[in-house]
């Protein structure tokens, strides 16, 4: 404690200040003519425990690991205690390695067919649940499973519907195909990680999409309706363009949680078959944990946070123009 | 032309269920595969239903992942528990209260969840080896919290800004301080709120595998996920084992949407739309 506390860094965030009795002595005069009592510290006292944890466990990791990123971590110097700073080597060695190319274009191409399928799944299922019908609440309630249970559950039921005696296989065989070698083989094991993602994903695409229909207003339907305009037309004229924000937001958040999918790769298939399925977060992961090389860990990390940044930017031009 | 909208509505029904059962189809797969012995899993033909019930699987898998089971209760529990204790008063007063810095506690939440866990992963890991956190179950919820805090904080947010203020406000005439207003009424009122972060708060680190991965080592006191990871091992994979495992994992998350569907609907959507 007393070490995290001496390594706190000096140049602190603006994010989180707690001026502590300053603003009292200001409001004092302004307040006492009223009933309310004292609002003075109060409101600080409220969020002290969540400022001390944003610092320790939260800021200062994330600095922690900016600063690691130009040092040497390894083995050695970590036994040692004493980690030199070597400047941009970290980042100069991680750029340098097919592997990490390997894993920032997958990582795009996980996010983005990712959330293609899942947004296109959510919105048809969202279009179907605006009708009233029996059983709809359970069926909404059962779809929201693959979503919220954990994703180690999801990663072990594709790594055996994808087993090479699995069910896909055998089906496969019932119209005399394959047995394909779905998480042995590079070129079909990145698809299937894609597959079991867009699974775990949709029922939030769905969710949000759902509400977001429900919330525009009936009478611009009937309106249309009465003018003559087809279902479809309606969906393309009204529901598309009135449901934007939504969407918007639901493909930034889909994007992020893509980008940061570690469990569901990890477990079925470790960043494998020949380093095929790699994500930057399994790639940072292997390289910080497996060889034990945490300043590389870290420039990747911060590289990652980069991407992150760059595709929502991307994003928000996108829909700009 | 009018599409579906024109059919009777237990033809929507039919169709509804009919997808529903298909995208769900994974999910029969590993409940009944976790009955049936490896031979009958992988056979050259699809089995859909077990011929000898395999129960065994369920027993051997119970005895084998309880203390695990009771490691991830402890761990979650606490999680839920410390993220609401911190959230709770820290959402209250953020909306109501109004302190300096408000808006730039809100910002750095939704920066924090923006970012890959491997930025938090290896310098707690390096941290907690210095400070001998790491092999402890409190560390892994000091890890786990910073999971939950900034998603709960802004889940949160949403419900305190529905709080009727009014309410807090007869309370502090009548002359209560802040602080037992803060329990005898703002809790009170948004108790289906803190509810529901409160399970998402225990599911979170419930699932989670890469702090529990790189924080503990020692077997005794490693949750369910990690043993069930362990079970890939390098001399194949124990299905039998992994597969009820597996379903046991879902339980929790299983139970809570069934049993609160709207509350989670409510939850989602009023935290990233609003």
């Amino acid at each position: 404690m007393m070490k995290l506390n001496a390594r706190t860094p000096p140049n602190d965030p603006p994010a989180v200040r707690v001026p502590d009795g300053k603003p009292a002595v200001a409001d004092q005069p302004r307040l006492a003519g009223r009933k309310r009592p004292r609002f003075d510290t109060m409101p600080y006292l409220f969020i002290l425990p969540c400022v001390l944890f944003c610092l320790i466990l939260l800021l200062y990791p994330v600095v922690y690991s900016l600063t690691l990123s130009f040092r040497q971590a390894t083995v050695d110097t970590f036994v040692s205690g004493d980690m030199p700073f070597n400047g941009l080597i970290q980042y100069q060695a991680a750029l340098a390695d097919p592997v990490f190319w390997r894993a920032v274009i997958n990582t795009v191409l996980f996010a983005f067919f990712s959330i293609l399928f899942q947004f296109t799944i959510g919105f048809l299922l969202a279009l179907l649940f605006q009708v009233n019908f029996p059983l709809k609440n359970l069926c909404l309630a059962l779809l929201l499973i693959p979503w919220v249970s954990p994703v180690l559950t999801a990663a072990n039921i594709f790594k055996g519907l994808f087993n090479e005696a699995g069910p896909i296989n055998q089906f496969a065989h019932l119209v005399g195909l394959g047995p394909f070698p779905w998480l042995a083989n590079p070129a079909y094991a990145f698809p299937a990680t894609i597959v079991a993602n867009i699974w775990i994903g949709f029922p939030f695409n769905f969710v949000l999409l759902y509400a977001g229909m429900r919330s525009i207003p009936v009478d611009v339907y009937e309106a249309a309706r009465i003018d003559g305009a087809h279902y479809w037309q309606r969906v393309a004229k009204i529901t598309l363009p009135m449901l934007k924000p939504v969407s918007v937001a639901v493909l930034m958040l889909g994007t992020i949680y893509t980008v940061k999918v570690f469990d569901l790769v990890w477990i079925m298939t470790g960043g494998g078959p020949a380093n095929a399925t790699h994500l930057l977060s399994t790639y940072a992961y292997q390289v910080g944990f497996s060889l034990l090389n945490f300043g590389e860990a870290a420039a990747i990390a911060t590289l990652m946070v980069l991407l992150v940044l760059l595709l929502n930017l991307l994003q928000l031009l996108l829909r700009r123009a | 032309m009018n599409a579906f909208e024109a059919l009777p509505r237990w033809w929507i029904t039919a169709v509804a269920v009919i997808i529903t059962a298909i995208l769900l189809s994974p999910f029969y797969w590993v409940l009944l595969g976790s009955f049936m012995t490896p031979a009958e899993l992988f056979a050259t033909h699809i089995v859909l239903i077990p011929q000898h019930w395999a129960v065994g699987n369920w027993s051997d898998a119970w005895s084998r992942l309880w203390p695990h089971v009771r490691n991830s209760l402890i761990v979650s529990a606490a999680t839920a528990i410390g993220t609401l204790l911190i959230t709770a008063p820290t959402a209250y007063s953020v909306n109501w209260l109004k302190p300096r810095g408000r808006q730039a506690l809100s910002s750095f939440m939704l920066v924090t969840q923006m970012l890959p866990a491997i930025v938090f992963v290896i310098p707690l890991f390096i941290v907690f080896s210095k400070i001998n956190l790491v092999n402890t179950l409190f560390g892994l919820i000091l890890a786990d919290m910073t999971f939950t805090i900034p998603f709960a904080l802004i889940m949160l947010s949403a419900y305190m800004k529905d709080l009727p203020y009014e309410l807090v406000e007869a309370a502090l005439v009548d002359g209560a301080s802040q602080i037992r207003a803060f329990f005898m009424v703002v809790l009170p009122v948004t108790l289906p709120g803190l509810i529901t972060v409160g399970i998402f708060s225990f599911l979170i680190p419930w699932g989670d595998l890469i702090f529990a991965l790189s924080l503990i080592t020692e077997g005794g006191l490693q949750p369910l996920t990690l043993e069930l990871y362990k079970a890939v091992g390098q001399y194949g994979i124990e299905w039998s084992f992994l597969l009820p495992g597996s379903v046991l994992t879902a339980i929790p998350a299983v139970l809570f949407v069934i049993c609160a569907s709207r509350f989670i609907l409510a939850g989602v959507t009023r935290g990233a739309i609003k």
